[in-house]
């Protein structure tokens, strides 16, 4: 059952210029990227190299200065601001170092949130965000805010949001940058399973050594170039239709595209 | 949709105080535009309703009271032109022997028959209030104030003690109530008890004539003019409107200021909103580049805000509306003692549509007063989310 590896995200010769004033900076340049659908890839550097610019560009959260970024064969690059916003709601799932989840909306409403874009019924909400939950170990935590919330816990719910829309790809920015040592390793845990039982592709920018020892491609960004593209040939890429195993069973409803 | 609504309820309760103060500023300051503009409204409705009716006053050009005499009524009223017609004998005094100034009163001595089709405002008398009348010789239609002030009911008698025809005080008995706002300060007496009592049959202060058509009014002035050219005493004629247009003349500024007040007043609360929102967006800042982040659009930022915005200014906009109006029912129940700003409250009643009005101009306050915050949430940068923010 082996299957020819689909690109998910190619980005080609991707420049990205900033203005200081009237100085122009060059930070990302000639960027040449290509990832595969249910990779789990990290993006690592030093403070400064050109990390969330470049995952900002993949994300469709900003524009490159010239070259392309294809998402599915899609050129995102073209599109316009409304035009992103759209295609980000069920094609990216986003999950940051500081959770940035809505103080005043419980867990539940929170993982909630994006499904409000959608024309999803009330009903089917309520059932994929209680999976989303589930699958991340925060049933019991439903109607609890994120201000009565444990840091681990907050990650998950953010990891939940990020999942709940079931978007292909999953991108990160210093997961982890935000928790102790032992709920780091919960998380990753927890984004391992994404891509693993989920078939997520996930897109992690980390200063962390433990999160880049445990990604399957590890990318590493200098001065706005990549330098080092390292891939862990002994682990496969998951199998897209693989059946569902063990803890997925709770999630195998995800796979299908919300409303 | 429902729950975007949630969402701005729930974005109202993150900073309790500030919503409650804002809320009750806007509260109060709604409560201040209703009565001033119900003022200011229902003076101008009868300015223009009575100035429309096209009614004449005559009176005796040179002296002070004026004396009529009754005589001349069958050649005023045959006139072309002229409708109906009324006369008054003004009856000054007080309620009680004390000659206290709040217990002075002004009745007018008029025909019962056409009462309530010759007086602005008394159009919906209950029939059953001028049958009375009609039946007690010395029946009383009361003003409203004044059967407040005085704490009467319906059925009460009372004798009026006279200055103007000094010794001829006489006995009524009130059968009715004109309604809030008219006459408030006055009572309405029959003419005929007003003759027995004094012994006046002669004269009356003046006549009310009312014509056909307002445009008929220079016609008829000319008319009686010409007609009552040699007469003595000599008549003077002038157009209700003129005359109270002579009254108001000095209003006019005053409704104009109490106008301006009240568009001081709203830009007050456009200003006062638009902080509290402000404060309230630049707070959320980061919040709202993560909603457009997930994919919420730019309008869906300014629908929040503005809605919220919207929301707040709509609910104290009603409260406020609620307020005076409340106010105004209650005193208008007679339940309150009748003080300065109750018996301005009688004057001037609220009506219940205020409420409405008073929702809908929060609403637009509040509009407003969040498109410039609204404006400025919508282009936060969702790049920023990662990089600067974070
Ligand atoms: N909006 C912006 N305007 C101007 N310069 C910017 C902007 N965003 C980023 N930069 C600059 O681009 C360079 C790369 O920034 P970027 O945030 O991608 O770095 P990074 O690798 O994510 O760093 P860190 O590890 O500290 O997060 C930096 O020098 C930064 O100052
Ligand atoms: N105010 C609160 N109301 C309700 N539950 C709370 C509240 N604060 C904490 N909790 C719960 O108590 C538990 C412990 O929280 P705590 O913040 O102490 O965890 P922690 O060990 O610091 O975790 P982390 O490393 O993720 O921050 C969590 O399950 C959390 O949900
Ligand atoms: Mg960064
Ligand atoms: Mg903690």
């Amino acid at each position: 059952m082996s299957q020819a590896p689909e690109i998910l995200v190619r980005v080609d010769r991707a420049v990205k210029h900033y203005f200081r004033g009237s100085e122009c900076v060059e930070v990302l340049h000639e960027v040449n990227l290509e990832i595969e659908r249910g990779d789990f890839v990290g993006l690592i550097g030093p403070s400064g190299s050109g990390k969330t610019t470049l995952l900002n560009l993949i994300a469709g959260l900003d524009q490159p200065t010239s070259g392309h970024i294809f998402f599915a064969g899609n050129e995102i690059s073209a599109m316009n601001e409304s035009q992103l916003a759209r295609w980000r709601t069920n094609a990216v799932g986003f999950v940051f170092q500081f959770f940035h989840l809505i103080p005043v909306l419980t867990a539940f409403e929170n993982v909630e949130l994006p499904l409000l874009l959608t024309n999803m019924s009330a009903r089917r909400r309520r059932d994929h965000v209680r999976m989303v939950l589930k699958a991340v170990g925060l049933d019991h935590r439903e109607h609890h805010r994120p201000g009565q919330l444990s840091g681990g816990e907050q990650q998950r719910v953010g990891i939940a949001r990020a999942l709940v829309t079931d978007p292909a790809l999953i991108v990160a920015d210093e997961p982890t940058g935000d928790l102790d040592s032992k709920k780091s390793k919960e998380i990753l845990d927890l984004l391992q399973m994404l891509q693993e039982e989920l078939h997520k592709t996930l897109l992690v920018v980390t200063h962390d050594p433990n999160v880049a020892g445990r990604t399957r491609r590890l990318l590493r960004i200098d001065s706005g170039r990549l330098i080092e593209d390292r891939c862990d040939a002994n682990r496969p890429l998951p199998l897209r239709r693989a059946a569902p195993v063990a803890v997925s069973s709770n999630s195998a409803g995800l796979v299908d595209q919300p409303g | 949709m429902s729950k975007f609504i949630l969402l701005m309820l729930k974005n109202l309760g993150r900073n309790k105080l500030r919503t409650t103060l804002t809320a009750l500023a806007v509260t109060v300051l709604v409560t201040i535009c209703v009565v001033v503009l119900s003022v200011v409204a229902t003076v101008r409705m009868q300015l223009s309703t009575e100035a429309s009716q096209a009614k004449l006053i005559v009176t005796e050009r040179w002296v002070a009271p004026s004396e009529v005499p009754v005589r001349y009524i069958p050649r005023l009223t045959r006139i072309r032109g002229v409708e109906d017609w009324t006369t008054w004998n003004l009856y000054v005094g007080f309620f009680d022997k004390t000659l206290r100034s709040d217990r002075a009163g002004l009745g007018f001595a008029t025909r019962v028959e056409n009462l309530t089709r010759m007086h602005g405002g008394l159009e919906n008398v209950d029939p059953a209030v001028i049958e009375a009348l009609k039946n007690e010789k010395s029946g009383v239609l009361m003003g409203s104030t004044l059967m407040q002030a005085m704490n009467w009911k319906v059925g009460q008698q009372f004798t009026f003690f006279s200055t103007s025809t000094a010794g001829k005080d006489l006995r009524f008995k009130i059968v009715g109530v004109m309604p809030a706002g008219v006459y408030p300060l006055s009572f309405f007496f029959r003419d005929d008890y007003f003759a027995e009592g004094t012994g006046n049959k002669d004269t009356v202060s003046l006549v009310w004539l009312r014509l056909r058509d307002a445009s008929l009014a220079p016609r008829v002035i000319s008319q009686i003019q010409h007609d009552f050219a040699s007469s003595q005493p000599a008549l003077k004629v002038e157009t209700e409107s003129s005359g109270v247009a002579r009254f108001v003349e000095k209003g006019k500024v005053i409704l104009f200021i109490i106008d301006f007040v009240a568009l001081i007043l709203s830009i007050d609360m456009v200003i006062l909103l638009s902080n509290s929102i402000s404060i309230s967006t630049r707070e959320r800042r980061v919040e709202m580049a993560v909603l457009k982040v997930l994919g919420f659009q730019p309008l869906h930022i300014v629908a929040m805000v503005v809605g919220e915005a919207m929301l707040i200014g709509a609910l104290s906009g009603l409260a406020g509306a609620a307020l005076a109006w409340g106010a105004s029912a209650l005193a208008q129940s007679g339940r309150l003692p009748s003080d300065g700003i109750t018996s301005f409250l009688l004057v001037f009643p609220v009506p219940a549509q205020a409420m409405m009005w008073g929702a809908l101009a929060g609403a637009s306050i509040g509009f407003v007063g969040s498109v410039f915050p609204a404006w400025s949430a919508r282009k936060v940068k969702v790049s920023d989310v990662f990089s600067r923010i974070a």
